[in-house]
């Protein structure tokens, strides 16, 4: 596989994580622009464990996971009792905070006599743990790939389980399931410290594969694109966001078919998408129907 | 020794490696065709030109990570020691964060921004 292949495989696997976290607040019934914020806060958790104080990956990663479930934690607890484009709106001024603390982060410290870690909005440079282990670009790629497999295969099973009826039952009337004995706030809560983990988790691969972060790479941008990628794939399966990136990023942009006109391609087939399938081409109806075939 | 063979892996080699880290600067000139640049990359270590490296030219764009897949092109020696030709290959005009993928002789990624306009790039200021 020449580099190219995998530099976009990569990306794909990368992008995938922060739109699953989207989508994993679309189907509690909350539209998210800001989880962007959870991507950056992995990033730099894992990549200040890691560069500054020698931490292994896999432990940084755990850790950052938490940070970001805690971050999101701490955004929702105020904005969860708003609702719809209120909550949207919430989550994006909360991603523009995060970006701005981002930009104020001076984080220095000494290692092998350089000062190293974040440096406001010059930057993180120099998060090279998988340079200083010898991991190979395709390597990455597959340790990418186990980790998306294993989220996805946990979404898979949440999602045929009696969480994941509850959680669907939540995100399409919250009254309803109320009515039944279902704690929404509490449900929905225990969604966003699972989109944040998600998110962070995608954050810290992705800081490690780049080697430098710096607060622009979380704008709202990623976050746009995250949700868009979950509601052009579908709301159906844990599939269906992975089926956004693999359009956009897969096709749109590997292709290059639509060089200078990609964004124009892209937000047209969004609003195309939207227009004909509101929950995406995986959406419930397909995914029972594609249940019912091939079981 | 399984013990320090951990310490090693876990905390030696970062260190030496991040003393070796190589310094890269970068002159690109547009070709006349559309987003395609010729560039001329000067690596250094040390404050000595960096001769014989190997390395992939990859290009993201800061606002928009992951989100451009440029193809990476192949760094060829250029006139003096140290330096390095490639032809970049970009979607459109503005900030753009060059990666150089170092293979030997030592396994880097050095990350540069350069603003690139119709006529060429320059080091973005900050």
């Amino acid at each position: 596989m020449d580099d190219y292949a995998i530099g976009v495989l990569t990306n794909i696997g990368l992008f995938s994580f922060v739109a699953l976290s989207a989508y994993l607040l679309l189907i509690a019934g909350e539209m998210s622009f800001g989880q962007q914020a959870f991507f950056g806060v992995g990033a730099y958790a894992g990549g200040i464990l890691t560069a500054l104080y020698g931490w292994p990956l896999p432990v940084a990663a755990f850790a950052a996971m938490g940070l970001g479930a805690l971050a999101q934690l701490l955004v929702a607890l105020p904005t969860l009792r708003l609702r719809g484009l209120y909550f949207a709106m919430a989550t994006l001024a909360a991603a523009e905070m995060a970006r701005i603390l981002f930009e104020l982060l001076h984080w220095r410290r000494k290692v092998d006599g350089e000062l190293a870690g974040p440096d406001g909005t010059q930057g993180f440079r120099g998060i090279r743990w998988i340079f200083e282990h010898g991991i190979e670009p395709l390597h990455y790629l597959g340790i990418v790939g186990v980790l998306l497999a294993l989220v996805l295969a946990l979404l898979l099973v949440v999602e045929r389980s009696k969480l994941g009826a509850t959680l669907r039952g939540v995100g399409e009337d919250p009254e309803l399931a109320a009515s039944v004995g279902v704690d929404v706030q509490r449900v929905k809560l225990a969604v966003a410290a699972a989109a944040g983990a998600l998110a962070a988790l995608g954050g810290v691969l992705y800081a490690h594969h780049n080697t430098y972060i710096e607060p622009r790479n979380f704008d709202i941008m990623l976050g746009v694109h995250s949700l868009a990628y979950a509601l052009i794939g579908g709301l159906g399966t844990a599939f269906g966001p992975l089926l956004g990136v693999l359009l956009d990023i897969g096709v749109l942009e590997s292709t290059r078919i639509f060089q200078g006109y990609r964004m124009i391609v892209f937000g047209g087939l969004v609003a195309v998408v939207l227009i004909y399938r509101p929950r995406g081409v995986l959406d419930e109806r397909i995914v029972q129907w594609l249940r019912q075939r091939f079981s | 020794m399984a013990q320090a063979a951990l310490f090693l892996i876990f905390f030696a080699a970062p260190l030496l490696a991040h003393a070796q880290s190589p310094q890269a600067e970068l002159r690109c000139k547009a070709t006349g065709e559309d987003f395609v640049y010729d560039c001329i990359i000067t690596l250094s270590r040390g404050g000595r030109p960096l001769a014989g490296a190997e390395m992939a030219v990859a290009a993201d764009m800061p606002t928009m990570p992951m989100a451009h897949n440029v193809r990476p092109a192949r760094a060829r020696p250029g006139a003096k020691p140290g330096e390095y030709k490639a032809r970049l290959d970009l979607e459109m005009l503005g900030e753009w964060t060059i990666k150089l993928r170092l293979d030997s002789p030592v396994r880097d990624l050095l990350v540069l921004h350069y603003e690139f306009d119709s006529k060429g790039a320059t080091p973005r200021k900050r």
